[in-house]
This record gives C-alpha cells, sequence and structure tokens, in this order.
C-alpha cells in the first residue's frame, strides 16, 4: 500500500501538538451511500416494538346479515331492539364502530436482519466519508473552524479522567473548533409531527459531533461528561454503531476522535490484506478503482507521456458545418471555381 | 494532508452523492421544481456541479459587506482543513475597480476562470442593491385635481 497521508493530532488549546498519524486504512474504504441507506434501514428498525389493536375491537357484537328482500345493504347487522345500536352495520372497516381494514397484528415482521458482511461494509464507508469535509457540510455540519477533518485529539487530555464534567467536556469542545456544531445542535429540540409523538419518539433534535473514544486509555469517565450536551454522543471504538455515524442514513457525520481511538482502528478494521485482529476473517472492502478522481488521473503524467500529440494545425478547417449553395454564394463558388469571376465579366460583356 | 490525497474520494465523487440532498439544497415544486443552492460559496445560488463551492475544491463567493462594499471568500485547496482553506477580502472600491478586484481573484493565477463572469455580475447586483433608493418625485397636479387642490388651499 502507498504511503498513507497523516493527520495532526490536536491537543488541549486546539493547536497541533506536533504529533501526527497516519491516516487508518478504514477511511481508504470505498464510499457506498447505497450500501450504507440499505443497512440503515434495516437496522433502524431493530429497536422496534411490536404494536397491534385489540384482537376482540370491532367484533364484540353479535351482529348477522339480514340477507336480501329488506331493501338494506347486506352488511352483518347488530340484532336486536330497543337501542339505537340496533340495526346498525357492523364489522365492516367501513363501517362506524366497525373494525379497521387489515387489523395490525404484532406479528408483523418488526425486525430485519442484517447481513454482518453489508454492516462492516457500511460502518467502513460512514468512517471514510466522515474523512471527507464536504460531505460534513452536506450533513449540515458547522466545521468553519475546525482545523482538521478527521479531528482527532491528544488522549492526553482525557488522561486521568481530566474530562469527567460536562463544563470541561464542553470546554473542550469548543477548544477545538466543534463549539459551532455543538451551538447548532442546542436549542433543536422539536415536537416530532405526527403520531410518533405517543410512540416514544417525541422530540427530535439535531446530531453535533459524535465523540469517539477508547475505553481502555480515555476511561469511561468522558461518557458521563458529554452526556448531556445536546446533540453530542459518544461512542467506543470497539462498537461503533452505524446510525450514529451516518444518521438518517446520510454519510458525512463530524467526529472527534482520542488519538487512542484512532490508532485502535487500524488493528479493529484491519486492511484490505491483513484481517482484522477482532473482526474474525475480516478484511477491509477495497476500491475498484484504485484512483477516484479522474480528472487526476487523466492529468497523471503516466497518461499525458503515453498520449499521440494533437493532430492538425493550431487552426483547422471545421468539417461538420453547413453546406453553402455556390450558385447563390459567391465567396464559395470563387472558391471552388477561381476562374468564375473573369467567366461572369466575359458574360456580360457578351450581353453589351 | 487532505482528503483529496486519499484516493477514494473525487470532488466528482462527492457530487454524486450530495447532489439530490445536502443541507445547502432548497427544492421547490414552483416554477418548475428550480433548485437552488444556500451555499455562500456559490455565485449564482443554483444548484449545479459547477458553482456547489462546497464540493469544489477551489470556489469563490461574493457576499454584501456590511458597511457597503462586497466581500470575496475564496476556497484555496486542502478543502480537509476547513479553519485555513477560507480568505476574505473585502472591497470597497469603486464599481468598476470592484468588478476588476473580483475578476483577478476569480481568474487569476489559472484560479477558475469559468466563475469569472458569475462573480462579477454578483458583485455588480450587490453593488446595484447598496445604491441609495431615489425617493418618487413629487406628482405635479394637473387638471380637476390641481383646482380642487387649489380650493381646498384657499379654503384653509
Amino acid at each position: 500500500m502507498a504511503s498513507r497521508p497523516t493527520v495532526s493530532i490536536i491537543g488541549k488549546d486546539g493547536s497541533p501538538t506536533g504529533a501526527t498519524h497516519p491516516i487508518p486504512a478504514v477511511f481508504t474504504s470505498p464510499i457506498r451511500p447505497d450500501i450504507v441507506q440499505q443497512v440503515h434501514t434495516g437496522m433502524a428498525k431493530n429497536k422496534r416494538q411490536p404494536y397491534a389493536v385489540s384482537e376482540k375491537a370491532g367484533h364484540q357484537t353479535s351482529a348477522e346479515s339480514w340477507g336480501t328482500g329488506r331493501a338494506v345493504a347486506r352488511i352483518p347487522r347488530v340484532s336486536g331492539g330497543g337501542t339505537h345500536r340496533a340495526g346498525q352495520a357492523a364489522f365492516g372497516n367501513m363501517c362506524r364502530s366497525g373494525r379497521m381494514f387489515a387489523p395490525t397484528k404484532i406479528w408483523r415482521k418488526w425486525h430485519v436482519k442484517v447481513n454482518q458482511g453489508q454492516k462492516r461494509y457500511a460502518v467502513c464507508s460512514a468512517l471514510a466519508a466522515s474523512a471527507a469535509a464536504p460531505l460534513l457540510l452536506a450533513r449540515g455540519h458547522q466545521i468553519a473552524s475546525v482545523p482538521e477533518v478527521p479531528l482527532v485529539v491528544d488522549s492526553a487530555v482525557f488522561e486521568a479522567a481530566s474530562i469527567a464534567k460536562t463544563a470541561a467536556a464542553l470546554g473542550l469542545l469548543k477548544a477545538v473548533g466543534a463549539g459551532a456544531d455543538v451551538e447548532k445542535a442546542k436549542g433543536t429540540k422539536k415536537l416530532r409531527a405526527g403520531k410518533g409523538k405517543l410512540r416514544g419518539r417525541r422530540y427530535r433534535h439535531r446530531r453535533g459531533p459524535l465523540v469517539i473514544y477508547d475505553a481502555e486509555t480515555d476511561g469511561k469517565e468522558l461518557v458521563t461528561a458529554f452526556r448531556n450536551i445536546a446533540g453530542v454522543e459518544t461512542s467506543p471504538v470497539t462498537s461503533l454503531n452505524l446510525l450514529q455515524l451516518a444518521p438518517g442514513g446520510h454519510l458525512g457525520r463530524f467526529i472527534v476522535w482520542t488519538s487512542a481511538a484512532f490508532k485502535a482502528l487500524d488493528e479493529i478494521y484491519g486492511t484490505t490484506t491483513e484481517p482484522s485482529a477482532h473482526k474474525r476473517d475480516f478484511l477491509l472492502p477495497s476500491n475498484v478503482v484504485s484512483q477516484a478522481d479522474l480528472t487526476r488521473l487523466i492529468n497523471s503524467s503516466e497518461i499525458q507521456s503515453s498520449l499521440n500529440a494533437p493532430k492538425g494545425d493550431a487552426i483547422t478547417r471545421r468539417a461538420a458545418v453547413q453546406k453553402k449553395n455556390p450558385l447563390k454564394n459567391k465567396q464559395v463558388m470563387l472558391r471552388l471555381n477561381p476562374y468564375a469571376s473573369v467567366f461572369v465579366q466575359e458574360s456580360q460583356k457578351k450581353q453589351e | 494532508m487532505s482528503a483529496a490525497s486519499l484516493s477514494n474520494i473525487s470532488q466528482d465523487l462527492v457530487w454524486e452523492i450530495v447532489r439530490n440532498n445536502n443541507s445547502f439544497s432548497a427544492k421547490s415544486k414552483k416554477n418548475g421544481g428550480v433548485q437552488f443552492s444556500r451555499d455562500p460559496l456559490n455565485l449564482t445560488n443554483k444548484a449545479s456541479r459547477k458553482h456547489a463551492g462546497f464540493v469544489n475544491e477551489k470556489a469563490i463567493g461574493v457576499a454584501v459587506n456590511e458597511k457597503g462594499g462586497v466581500v470575496v471568500i475564496s476556497k484555496k485547496g486542502n478543502s480537509n482543513k476547513p479553519a485555513q482553506n477560507q480568505t476574505e477580502t473585502t472591497v470597497t472600491k469603486a464599481s468598476r475597480k470592484t468588478y476588476l478586484t473580483v475578476a483577478n481573484q476569480t481568474a487569476k493565477n489559472g484560479y477558475r476562470g469559468d466563475l469569472r463572469a458569475a462573480a462579477v455580475e454578483r458583485a455588480s447586483a450587490i453593488r446595484r442593491s447598496q445604491k441609495p433608493v431615489k425617493a418618487d418625485h413629487e406628482v405635479k397636479l394637473r387638471g380637476n385635481r390641481a383646482k380642487k387642490a387649489a380650493a381646498a388651499a384657499e379654503a384653509n
């Protein structure tokens, strides 16, 4: 593999510490929005709880059809007399207090199995996309003051539980240039439109930065520090979740890495040739084209040097132009027949 | 270094990913479904590959300067260092001089020659909007209305 670009590691005050780290191989995975979207759709369904209408709803009456001959529709009708309910239509989905059409059942297929290979591919893809600033901008993250994407913060900052309080965590995010994104996500808690409100999804909220840490070096205190900052999420590098890496199936989540987590990526995901240490027999997906930038490919010295020199002069006659009629267009006639002018003059003399 | 040096990403790929939906897009069902862009680095405000400033490595934006004149935002290279890759120049010269500066900033040194006309147009539109609005001149009354006004003035 060719030498990979490096990422500088940012210190506590937001300036580079001087240390750098080569970008892990997982960031060179192919970016496949189609796979990410498909996997996201499946995974997003796996936290659902079954719901259904009552089995008895609309059927708690002993209605029978009156049959033909009584000049009313043959729908079942409530028996008896002495109440308004008697003689009313029942059961049908078109009836008042009838059952609904196709009553929902708890044995609906709520969960979707997503193949592990696809899930891993999607996570790799989402990670690779998180290293592209334009994709972060397209997701709506405010990254104008971020020194570098991917943003890697030195793990020394988190050492000995030094980021255990929300004030410290917020201060750190502001120092490393993620303040604008936190600010954007803040105060975006909105009441959800529709029935979702009743179903445990009452509020909607913008997502801010995702802090990815390595529990072994960085400890877990930072989780409590970050959890009360609206929109900010934390995730251990050992169990990354596509729902956080690509919310809504949209690539390009703004990720704040701790340097330990960033370094762990190569071990966790391996490369395209060396299998991962933690995921059995898992190789990183490889790109179909080794260079995605076609302009760069075309302008490369390898291609340019093997091209033929352009044919023809700097100015060439255009081939496919409109044909002019020489009998009507004098200049075209002269071009075809230089003698034409003499011929015309002589014929004029003859007429005189 | 930049993600541009990562071989799996290119501007064209990014555009294909974001062209249908991105945070800057402003789609409308009116006017034949025209698609606009809220990108500050977009000179025409239309969603298009050429003018999508957040996708392109090199881009130019022209914005209003609150105190008059225009601000030229140019995005230089390395899009993966967002804190460093934008420079802003405030231009508060006379119109023609402004256009020359904008044109030079856009097209000199092989920067983005294709955006020159759009950049100058935008600068011009901003300049025009900054001109003081002329007050409507007083309507000189004629005929019956003039007579009425004269009568009213006399009565007073």
